[in-house]
């Protein structure tokens, strides 16, 4: 657990939240802004991806899927239908939900990390060839567009505005989308689900025979984690407003969110967070040099694997901490 | 569907499935010997296109000459990958993973170098083989046929290899059991490293098929690896045998399914099969043989 | 010939042997004797190469190996039976008995092969058999027949009689004694405190990764610390 979350999680939280709230108010400019809102909508994202990848040990690597259907899921309700984005955001999690359980089926029955791998993978690329070919619908790779922003809301003379070009509102919806989810998670996970998790992670066989229904739990895992990244696609879409089946689950989108795992720390609850603002900021930063934005993110994923494995996350607390570990063990033996 | 219909779409099914036959093949080769999935083999297929564009076409070399010039290179590719970024990851106890990982890295690092180094155009290589084949009554260009012909003729190469010789016979015991094979004296790092060149050869003559017809860019391999990837899971883990069969049933697969929806599904209809399979049979169609 | 000084093993954090001696001469049979999880198969994994110490020296001959890859072994005449025999499964038997002498020269392997078949004539009907469909008595004298391709003078066994029927376990103790007899010197390993040191010139009894006594075989047997918790017998005071 201590490893997961570090000591004291909720405290970290709260300092993220604290130095999240005032920015709105800080009247920065648009720009930082729209790198800030990207990089907690892609938190999220990670951190969903990160429940199933790190927590649940299991090695899926086709949650872009997840984001595509948040994303189109909430744009074509809102776009079709007239319904409030405020509303269709919590639908397109739930449908991003049902989906997860959907593949979560076949993968259930699988102990063997090649298998999972590859058909999360080709579900993703079944996903995106979908919203591809569904041009009546979708307009393919021309672009869904035409997405509603949230709603304004109204509080006394001032009215917050939404969607790109509106940075303040927008930031704000992002902030509180992230802090919200991450505590439901944590209150979540630190309880008697959390440790299941783990127990499933590191001892599969040991957690089945103790009675964890590993069934139940994978399936139950695997939707939260499709629903919370669902959720960010959705809030994504809201946000700037065209959609492209390649944009949201093509290859680049699996890339950047499994190279900021990875550099953030794969199974640390806080890690993906800390690898998203890391690589969202770079890749902002190296704007005017399109082009290497994907050769960074693959040699990033080669140096941590080699480097640091455990990622920024796992960097600074690991080497106290293997010491404790190994002084334990030589008492046990 | 006319009986020339049907012929054509045999005919047709078989060429592709070649392809995905020679890519899957080396996939779970090297899978089978090390349980390593390699998500740069994609890129062993591209590199090998632009090693056959420059031998072929900018230095003008005989078709032969550049081929095995090429494949040559990409064996030493494939060995140095093996070597420099997957071996040392074998000793974590995560290293699955961790391979995984590194490989998807170099994928797409690889990918983008390619990028920045020959541009985004597609450049291609004129056909190795010219005339046109005719079968009753469905014509078939020779390049084509070819296709089918020499990965037919490279995989039976290669599993004579293995069934043949003692470098096979080393790496058959590999597969079944490292430990013992390393008991033995069988210097089991080098038979990985010589796993993996094989499994490049097999990328790289996939690639030089495809160059004359497909163009080659920096993506070229990246749309057959997850083929390559079914095809192995459908052949069932790691059996060479499997997946040469499991490569030409996806051929064929996609190749009829043409006769049913419109051809920008058939992508989609191939991974439901997939997927369809591995709820059926999660030990794929083929299983019971290893390499 | 083979000796262990100051062994030290290590599976990630955990400590696994803690300054292990031990000692094998030629022609000698010894037995490592040890409860489940003592780290009975983890000495033999540690002279044969297959896990590499933290510290200490493995050496035949005065030749130090600990450093050395497993793959040299065999050449310095020095093999294993794996744990479960652990054959080739879908290779023939005359496929993985031949697969012992990988570090040979064929003429020899050639010679060797007729003198194990002499030994084993027991395995002479399945050679065009698949290994891995042989029953488990016969799967171990595979296993034994391909150790003994490397033309070991050190032949490590690891659980030699796990899974064995009593019969069996007869047969191949006897095949021990009579490889025995040929000038090859063992050391295996075996949770059954009677039966390994009954058949054994030495033995050593090893308690959570330390060798907590060592001796002759009766010497072994006659211990009151074997007798009372491995053979089960109370004495009454003498």
């Amino acid at each position: 657990m201590l490893e997961v979350f570090g000591r004291r999680p909720y405290l970290v939280l709260l300092v993220m939240a604290l130095l999240l709230a005032p920015v709105p108010l800080l009247q920065l400019n648009d720009y930082i802004l729209h790198v800030l809102t990207l990089f907690l909508i892609f938190a999220v994202f990670a951190t969903g991806w990160n429940l199933t990848l790190g927590i649940l040990g299991l090695k899926t690597l086709g949650h872009h899927a997840f984001f595509a259907v948040g994303a189109y899921a909430s744009a074509m309700v809102s776009h079709y239908f007239g319904v409030s984005p405020w509303i269709t955001i919590w639908l397109a999690a739930l449908i991003a939900a049902l989906t997860g359980l959907l593949i979560g089926f076949p993968i259930l029955r699988i102990r063997s990390m090649p298998h999972v791998a590859i058909v999360t993978l080709a579900f993703a690329e079944i996903v995106r060839l979908v919203f591809a070919n569904l041009k009546e619908i979708t307009r393919g790779e021309l672009g869904f567009w035409g997405i509603p922003p949230f709603d304004p809301i109204q509080i006394g003379e001032t009215t917050i505005r939404f969607g790109l070009g509106n940075a303040a509102g927008s930031f704000a919806v992002a902030a509180i989308m992230f802090v919200g989810v991450h505590l439901a998670l944590l209150l979540l996970l630190r309880g008697r689900c959390g440790l299941t998790f783990l127990a499933i992670r590191d001892a599969e066989a040991a957690a089945e025979s103790l009675g964890v229904r590993l069934a139940a739990w994978k399936l139950f895992a695997f939707a939260i984690s499709a629903a919370v990244v669902g959720l960010s696609g959705a809030v994504y879409a809201h946000y700037v407003l065209i959609l492209t089946p390649t944009s949201v689950a093509g290859p680049e989108m699996l890339i950047s969110l499994l190279a900021m795992i990875i550099v953030g720390g794969v199974g640390r609850f806080f890690g993906p967070i800390y690898g998203a603002l890391l690589l969202t900021v770079t890749s902002e930063l190296l704007r005017d040099f399109g082009d290497f934005r994907m050769l960074l993110y693959g040699a990033l994923i080669i140096v941590f694997v080699f480097a640091a494995p455990a990622g920024i996350a796992g960097l600074k607390p690991r080497f106290s901490r293997k010491e404790t570990e190994t002084r334990k063990t030589v008492e046990a033996v | 569907m006319s009986a020339t219909q049907f012929i054509e779409l045999i005919i047709n099914g078989l060429i592709t499935g070649s392809i995905y036959a020679l890519v899957g093949s080396g996939i779970a080769l090297v899978y089978g010997t090390t349980r390593v999935l390699n998500f740069a083999h994609g890129e062993l297929m591209m590199l090998a296109g632009y090693g056959v564009l420059l031998f072929a076409v900018t230095l003008g070399w005989p078709v032969l000459l550049a081929a095995l010039a090429t494949i040559l290179i990409v064996m030493l590719l494939g060995a140095v990958i093996q070597r420099v970024t997957i071996a040392p990851l074998l000793k974590r106890e995560d290293w699955a993973f961790n391979v995984v990982a590194a490989t998807i890295g170099l994928s797409i690092f690889l990918q983008s170098a390619a990028q920045l180094i020959w541009g985004e155009q597609f450049q291609g290589v004129p056909y190795f083989f010219n005339g046109v084949a005719v079968i009753g009554e469905v014509r078939m260009p020779w390049q084509r046929i070819a296709i089918f012909l020499v990965a037919l003729g490279v995989m039976g190469l290669c599993a004579l290899v293995l069934y043949r010789t003692r470098l096979g016979r080393i790496i058959r015991a590999t597969a079944q059991d490292a430990e013992a094979a390393l008991a033995v004296g069988i210097p089991s790092g080098l038979v990985h490293t010589a796993v993996f060149a094989i499994s490049a050869a097999l990328a790289g003559t996939g690639a030089i098929l495809l160059s004359p017809l497909v163009t080659v860019s920096p993506w070229m391999g990246a749309s057959y690896l997850l083929k390559g990837f079914a095809v192995v899971i459908l052949g069932g883990l790691g059996s060479f045998g499997g997946a040469v069969a499991a490569g030409f049933l996806l051929g064929l697969i996609e190749s009829f399914s043409v006769a049913f929806v419109s051809t920008e599904w058939s992508n989609v209809v191939a991974f439901l099969f997939l997927i369809a399979v591995i709820w059926a049979r999660p030990e794929g169609l083929f299983a019971g043989r290893g390499a | 010939m083979l000796r262990l000084e100051g062994v030290n093993v290590h599976y990630g954090a955990t400590r696994v042997l803690w300054d292990v001696a031990m000692e094998v001469g030629a022609g000698e049979i010894v037995a490592i004797m040890g409860p489940n999880g003592s780290g009975k198969s983890t000495v033999l994994k540690a002279a044969m190469g297959l896990k590499k110490p933290s510290s200490g020296v493995v050496s035949l001959d005065n030749e130090e190996l600990q450093n050395k890859s497993a793959t040299l072994r065999p050449k310095r005449g020095m093999s294993i039976v794996l744990e479960r025999r652990r054959l080739f499964p879908r290779m023939s038997v005359e496929e993985n008995v031949m697969l012992g002498a990988y570090t040979r020269k064929p003429s020899e392997a050639r010679e060797t092969f007729r003198w194990v078949l002499d030994l084993l004539p027991e395995i002479k009907p399945h050679l065009n058999a698949t290994a891995g469909k042989l029953s488990g008595g016969q799967q171990q004298m595979v296993a034994i027949a391909r150790g003994l391709m490397a033309n070991p003078r050190v032949l490590l066994m690891d659980e030699p009689f796990l899974g064995l029927s009593p019969a069996m376990v007869k047969t191949v103790c006897s095949i021990m004694q009579m490889i025995n007899e040929r000038g090859v010197a063992i050391l295996f390993n075996e949770q059954n405190a009677k039966l390994s040191f009954s058949m054994s010139h030495r033995g050593y009894l090893l308690e959570s990764g330390r060798v907590v006594l060592s001796g002759s075989g009766e010497e072994m047997l006659d211990h009151p610390e074997v007798r009372r918790v491995y053979l089960g017998i109370r004495e009454t005071a003498a």
